[in-house]
């Protein structure tokens, strides 16, 4: 079954160990829902995927990684 | 607590509570024999309509007294915003409670063909809008509890 992993936690602590919070703010979306991503329990949209890695100053593909297990 | 999570829990609770006061009057009216006159679809369409506007004043009450609730209790002051998961788990819990309002006006409908009376049918349709509202409700409480 295909599914999307992230490094959001550790970008988060490269970052400075920036909240979850903070992320949410900045890209413009709830707490909880940076929760469900990092927790693999969201897939976002192609449009916040991007907004997060522009976040982080990094390309897509260094925050989310496709698998097809 | 999202702003989306707090208003399936007092979505919830409003239709529970708008179901009471459904069952409450319609059976105080039947039992007193107010839809038995040739006006009785009238008399029944009115009740309706007095508990749908009934039912608004009942949302903004319940949503305000959460909202005081949930401020006291966690110290938290809420976060209003919406985004695209509260929009996705809101359309997923729709598509849900649309299918069992469909297939429950196709078997009210199949009632109808086999000599179900319209005053029966039209309770029956009352009540399938009430448990579709409260099983959307209750979808979008469990995606939200699961993290989705």
């Amino acid at each position: 079954m295909p599914h999307i992993e992230n490094r959001i936690r550790r970008l988060r602590f490269d970052a400075g160990e920036i909240t979850q919070k903070d992320l949410a703010d900045r890209v413009g979306v709830t707490r909880q829902t940076i929760l469900a991503i990092e927790n693999g329990k969201y897939a976002p949209t192609l449009d916040l995927a991007f907004r997060i890695a522009r976040t982080f100053g990094v390309p897509l593909d260094e925050v989310f990684t496709f698998h097809d297990d | 607590m999202s702003c989306g999570e707090r208003d399936a829990l007092t979505s919830l609770i409003t239709t529970l509570i708008v179901i009471v006061l459904f069952v409450l009057l319609l059976l105080g009216q039947h039992a007193a024999g107010d839809f038995a006159g040739s006006d009785g679809l009238q008399v029944w369409a009115q009740s309706v309509l007095l508990l749908v506007c009934a039912s608004i004043g009942i949302a903004i009450v319940v949503a305000i007294v959460f909202h005081i609730a949930y401020s006291t209790l966690t110290g938290d002051k809420p976060d209003d915003r919406r985004d695209e998961r509260d929009r996705d788990i809101d359309r997923r819990a729709l598509t849900f409670a649309w299918y069992l309002l469909s297939f429950g006006i196709l078997g009210v409908v199949i009632d109808l063909a086999l000599g179900a009376s319209a005053f029966r049918a039209l309770n029956l349709m009352l009540a399938l809008c009430a448990v579709s509202e409260l099983f959307k409700d209750a979808v979008r409480l469990a995606l939200y509890r699961r993290g989705a």
